[in-house]
């Protein structure tokens, strides 16, 4: 993968360090009073994503123009305006992540939904080819996905996204040179990402793509970036649409499976739920970017398993 | 990169096409045979990246490959929105993979932007004898819809860098180098929003 603006790492320190210079101190005004004004409104997703755009923008010529960059590289000045990015949105993280109850809910719901998959989906459904199973590449790229909460910048969450689909990309070119297989492009690669996906179950999926298209530079998401984002994009769309259909699975064997793995979850969050009420806690936690999210179990629907 | 980026046109082009028709074989022959100095490409699984000169200036193809199979179709807008250029792929000796080409020329008509040059490229065109689709009826078929037709074949190169060399052609026609609307160069503010109908719910 060619795109070093993703791979090289910029020197938040460094941004730091120019920032405590008496010099800066105009930039200092602009960047804290451009934090502070979202505090005068309501949050609103594409607003905030709009202003967050047009002031990178406005800094970048701003910083261009500084005295103290004057004879900055291109890299240091971009390094820079990747210093800006990480410092706002970390500022502004718990007001533009996850921000309205509808975000909440696709969140809840897409992981839920994977939560049932995970107990009968195999790489066969998604016509994933024999000649690719590789558990443990798969579990490496996956354990990338998982890691996206530990980060609060646009570009870090971002960079847990390429990086899982740089292994499956290894995985696919590695295979296509030690075996006679002839590379299938996307026809491989997009299944293998949503197996990929449906194992990792990645937390606050749907929130973390929206926070990355929202607030991640635009100049920087394009190109190839641009294009495994999309799949993930579009894995997180295909996960939430699977039906019998897209499984190529009798309707019947779907909703068999589907309430099967319903009623094996409950078991286990029945099971959780006497653990935790022992230790005085009566909701399953699970954990989400430092705040605590409760799972009610009664608020689950029940079902009966059929004996056929 | 070497050369700035004054004389460099970047171009989405999008491929799409039934499993097994040898997109990316066709895209594999097309990157690895060209050579441009001092500018890279791009090999990965599903996205490719490679320079091609025609006359004095450059167009950079980014290659967005889509899965092709029939489960994932209903995904490929999120693909081909804002391609410059699709190649539409079917084998010639698989008609079923034509008609499926027909409805990929069809959604783009309907729903993609009407700025997007599409060619169809007819696979596979060494194994004359399996053949089951024919190249005049199809010639006429592409004439018809507005699009370039080539037969093309991975496995001889043949009309494998016509196909591309085609297709900038055909972009720098329609959008000339000093019409800065019709460059994107490094920087795309704005122009990017987040639909949350279709890639977020």
């Amino acid at each position: 993968m060619d795109s070093s603006s993703a791979l090289s790492q910029p020197n938040f320190y460094d941004f730091l360090n120019r920032m405590r210079h008496p010099a800066s101190a105009d930039l200092v005004r602009a960047i804290k009073s451009f934090i502070v004004s979202f505090s005068f409104h309501a949050t609103d997703a594409d607003n905030d994503s709009r202003k967050l755009q047009d002031f990178l923008v406005t800094m970048e010529t701003t910083i261009k123009e500084h005295p103290l960059w004057v004879h900055a590289s291109h890299e240091e000045l971009d390094s820079a305006i990747e210093g800006l990015e990480k410092y706002v949105m970390t500022k502004l993280f718990n007001r533009t992540f996850a921000s309205s109850s509808e975000d909440v809910k696709a969140d809840l719901d897409v992981s839920e939904k994977i939560r049932l998959l995970q107990h009968f989906i195999r790489p066969d459904h998604l016509d994933v080819p024999r000649v690719l199973h590789n558990e443990a590449s798969w579990l490496f790229a996956a354990k990338e996905l998982q890691k996206i909460n530990t980060f609060k910048a646009p570009r870090e969450k971002l960079l847990c996204i390429m990086n899982c689909c740089r292994i499956i990309n290894n995985l696919l070119l590695n295979i296509s040179m030690s075996s006679n297989y002839v590379p299938a492009g996307a026809d491989d690669f997009l299944p293998v990402l949503i197996y990929v996906t449906i194992k990792a179950n990645p937390p606050q999926l749907h929130s973390n793509l929206k926070f990355i298209q929202l607030f991640r530079r635009n100049s920087k998401l394009v190109s190839e970036v641009e294009y495994y984002l999309t799949n993930l994009i579009s894995a997180e769309t295909f996960i939430t649409n699977i039906n019998a259909s897209s499984l190529s699975m009798e309707e019947s064997e779907f909703e068999k499976n589907m309430q099967l793995a319903k009623l094996a979850n409950e078991e286990t969050a029945a099971r959780h739920g006497s653990i935790l009420q022992l230790s005085g806690d009566d909701a399953l936690t699970t954990r989400r970017h430092g705040k605590e999210i409760h799972v009610n179990l009664e608020g689950q629907p029940r079902y009966i398993m059929v004996k056929k | 990169m070497a050369t700035s980026g004054n004389n460099i046109k970047n171009a989405k082009l999008v491929l799409l096409g039934d499993v097994g028709t040898g997109k990316s074989s066709l895209v594999l022959r097309f990157v690895k045979g060209q050579f441009v100095e001092f500018q890279e490409s791009t090999i990965g699984a599903a996205f490719f990246s490679q320079t091609l000169a025609v006359n004095d200036q450059t167009v950079k193809f980014e290659i967005w490959d889509t899965a092709g199979q029939e489960r994932y179709h209903s995904l490929a807008p999120m693909y081909y929105r804002g391609a410059a250029a699709a190649i539409i792929v079917y084998d010639i000796t698989n008609s079923a993979t034509f008609t499926r080409a027909k409805k990929w020329v069809q959604e783009l008509q309907a729903q993609g932007n009407p700025s997007t040059i599409m060619a169809l490229a007819g696979n596979k065109a060494d194994l004359l004898e399996a053949r089951q689709v024919s190249a005049e009826a199809t010639q006429t078929y592409a004439q018809e819809n507005g699009l370039f037709f080539m037969e093309t074949s991975a496995k001889t190169a043949t009309n494998v860098n016509d196909i591309f060399y085609e297709i900038a052609k055909r972009l720098l026609q329609s959008q000339p180098l000093q019409n800065p609307q019709g460059m994107i160069l490094t920087d795309r503010p704005a122009a990017r929003s987040v639909n949350t109908t279709s890639c977020c719910s």
